[in-house]
């Protein structure tokens, strides 16, 4: 009888919930999520890679691009509102110098960025580094920064010396953790997590964005990471003249396609670092042999502890090399020309060297000045002009800070 | 009661439907495996211990291995009876290995016709018809890329990049980039001829037996120091660090390449991937 009671209690349980759904359809209640941002739609790029970077928990869309997009021109981003200290993404990745500072820049001398004025840094904290243009970034696998500091296989949570919290929404893999750590570190925004949520919570401007992006209104540290790094990735240069010609709708001149073959000739060999793909760039850490003494503490040896790795940085992509000086990671050089003597007659040995700079002992590739301008011709072809300007890419008409 | 022997009946049909199926699991005949391809880099027939100036080739040069990045393609399994399972027209036809990157030491392959296998035989690099621009879009791949006016309208890949460094008549510890791909012959006044490198090599010792539903893990070395001995004696200080445009250094290189230089090194029946 016990056997009888749970079979006829299982069937009793079974047709009270199935009663209770099919009420729930006949009363008409919502049953799907009402939520359903428009998916983006990342160009098909003949020649590009296919494979994008963007994480499972932030997919693309629409509306967070927007969002990103206003939240990456805002200059309280970091939580300041006075005109004094307004800073953001945008600040020192600038769409006409290809997202990056440029060596004109109006505030940083040499293209070199300070982070916001404060009591121990009152001219502003120095950047360790020169600033990497955030173009093409959702093609790129192999970590960011100049050190691949911040990639997929980093299980860190949050930066203390930075100020992000150890939480599992912090992780340090991605775009997203780049956004966080700009926000609050010194030599950047210089901001604060709470005062940065409370204050774009408190911009009207910002509620139907952030419901349009994530469902309701609520602005958290999260979103605001997940949107901007949404908009950065949709940041992509395909349309240079160099492309252009892959594509047959442009034509390189005598010298840009002399400069070209120089640039993919294993004399000159610019190609097996920078010229592994359309993006210009391997994405991957080279010690290019500028330097025999090593100090910065921020090399790629401080992410790998791996020897041969002291010295050495990631290999920038050069789409809009142009207009992206001051060069390396330092920024020591503030032309073309003087990083084309550089690899020509300025390498320096040491032992951490990549073996890829194999003309080191030699000082360099030993370029001729005709070559040197050819060189710099086909370089000049690789910016994408139509970037620089695109609107999708420029601050919001409406954004006033 | 009613409802108890209901409820039995019901279980005593679920059990014969169960056992039903059970029996046809059971005579069921697979007749496909699985392999498995890892690859390993050997010096002296050990594991190569990188970025170290300890190994000493054919003609004496001491040197040290950074890196190795390589394609083979066009596996080929030989059956007893005549049969052979080539990859040659599958979508992943080649596949690429890094010494940097583990993910590519290994080679998962479904769906092999079961039997006896008398051999394997393979092609170093890529053959020049497949070996075209844009073959590959997404990196590592992409980042072997041959130059176009280095191996004609093709261009294509690099068959090989073995980067390393050796010390010179000086006792300069100089870069060497052993670069393997399609070459040219500047013999001529008028335009060069491109030759296409690529080789197929058989691999000796390699029968096996792949039974249905089975799998079969077979490891392959690359003995580093075959490039550089046999039939000719290799010298970094005649050829220098660079090669891609010596077309005899890179014969001499994929001529050595054919013998001994990738070898089985176990074959082992393992779980089912």
């Amino acid at each position: 009888m016990k056997y009888q009671k749970a079979v006829f209690g299982t069937f009793s349980v079974l047709l009270w919930v199935s009663a209770f759904i099919y009420s729930c359809k006949d009363d008409g209640e919502v049953i799907e999520p009402e939520f359903k941002p428009t998916p983006y739609v990342f160009p098909q790029i003949p020649e590009f890679p296919t494979i994008l970077n963007i994480p499972e928990d932030n997919p693309t869309t629409e509306e967070g691009v927007n969002l990103g997009r206003y939240l990456f021109y805002d200059g309280r981003l970091s939580g300041r509102t006075h005109h004094d200290s307004l800073m953001s993404c945008a600040t020192c990745h600038i769409q006409a110098k290809g997202f990056e500072a440029g060596i004109d820049h109006p505030k940083f001398q040499n293209g070199h960025p300070v982070g916001i004025p404060d009591q121990e840094y009152p001219n502003g904290k120095p950047t360790p580094h020169a600033v990497m243009p955030v173009v093409n970034l959702v093609f790129n696998h192999n970590g960011y920064f100049w050190n691949g500091l911040i990639n997929n296989n980093n299980t860190q949570l949050g930066s203390t010396d930075y100020g992000v919290p150890a939480l599992p929404q912090y992780h340090m893999k991605n775009i997203e953790s780049v956004v966080w750590m700009a926000i609050v570190a010194q030599h950047e925004l210089n901001g604060d997590i709470d005062k940065t949520v409370e204050t774009i919570a408190s911009i009207p401007l910002y509620k139907p964005l952030f419901e349009a992006a994530f469902g309701d209104e609520e602005v958290t540290y999260d979103r605001i990471g997940k949107a901007i790094a949404q908009f950065v990735r949709t940041i992509i240069a395909y349309r240079s003249k160099f492309h252009k010609s892959l594509r047959g709708e442009a034509s390189l001149t005598e010298a840009e396609m002399r400069g070209f073959d120089l640039f993919f000739s294993e004399e000159a060999d610019c190609f097996h670092c920078h010229g592994g793909s359309s993006l210009m760039t391997t994405n991957l850490f080279y010690n290019n042999a500028k330097d025999t003494v090593f100090t910065d503490p921020s090399d790629r040896f401080a992410v790998t502890g791996d020897p041969t790795d002291v010295g050495a940085y990631k290999a920038p992509s050069l789409i809009n090399a142009e207009i992206t000086a001051p060069y390396m990671h330092d920024g020591r050089f503030k032309t073309l020309e003087e990083v084309i003597d550089f690899y020509s007659e300025g390498l320096v040995y040491s032992d951490p060297v990549h073996p890829l700079m194999k003309q080191v002992h030699s000082g360099g590739v030993q370029l001729t000045e005709a070559e040197k301008e050819d060189l710099i011709a086909f370089l000049e072809t690789l910016t994408d002009h139509e970037l620089l300007t695109d609107p999708q890419y420029a601050r919001p008409a409406d954004l006033n800070f | 009661m009613i409802a108890l022997k209901k409820n039995c009946m019901l279980t005593a049909m679920a059990v014969l439907v169960m056992t039903l199926f059970t029996g046809c699991d059971d005579d069921e005949v697979t007749s496909e495996g699985s392999m498995v391809f890892r690859f390993e880099h050997k010096i002296g027939g050990s594991s190569i211990a990188f970025d170290q100036m300890k190994f000493e080739n054919a003609a004496g040069n001491v040197y040290e291995v950074s890196e190795i990045q390589w394609f083979i393609s066009d596996l080929t399994l030989h059956r007893d009876d005549g049969m052979s399972f080539c990859l040659c027209d599958e979508e992943e036809f080649a596949h690429y290995v890094d010494t940097d990157l583990e993910e590519t030491h290994q080679w998962e392959l479904a769906n092999i016709p079961a039997g006896n296998y008398r051999s394997i035989t393979a092609t170093f690099g890529i053959k020049g018809e497949k070996n075209t621009p844009n073959l590959f879009l997404n990196p590592p791949e992409s980042d072997m890329i041959w130059p176009y006016h280095m191996g004609g309208d093709q261009g294509g890949y690099h068959y090989m990049k073995l980067n390393g460094f050796w010390r010179d008549l000086e006792g300069k510890r100089q870069p060497f980039n052993f670069h393997l791909g399609v070459g040219q012959d500047k013999d001529q006044n008028e335009d060069p001829v491109f030759v296409q490198n690529w080789f197929e090599f058989e691999l000796e010792n390699s029968s096996f037996t792949l039974s249905g539903g089975e799998a079969v893990a077979i490891t392959i070395d690359m003995n580093v120091e075959n490039w550089f001995r046999d039939p000719h004696i290799y010298d970094h200080n005649q050829y220098g660090g660079m090669i891609m445009s010596s077309q005899e250094a890179m014969a001499k290189g994929c001529e050595n390449g054919k013998q001994g230089v990738f070898t089985i090194n176990s074959i082992q029946n393992q779980t089912p991937l």
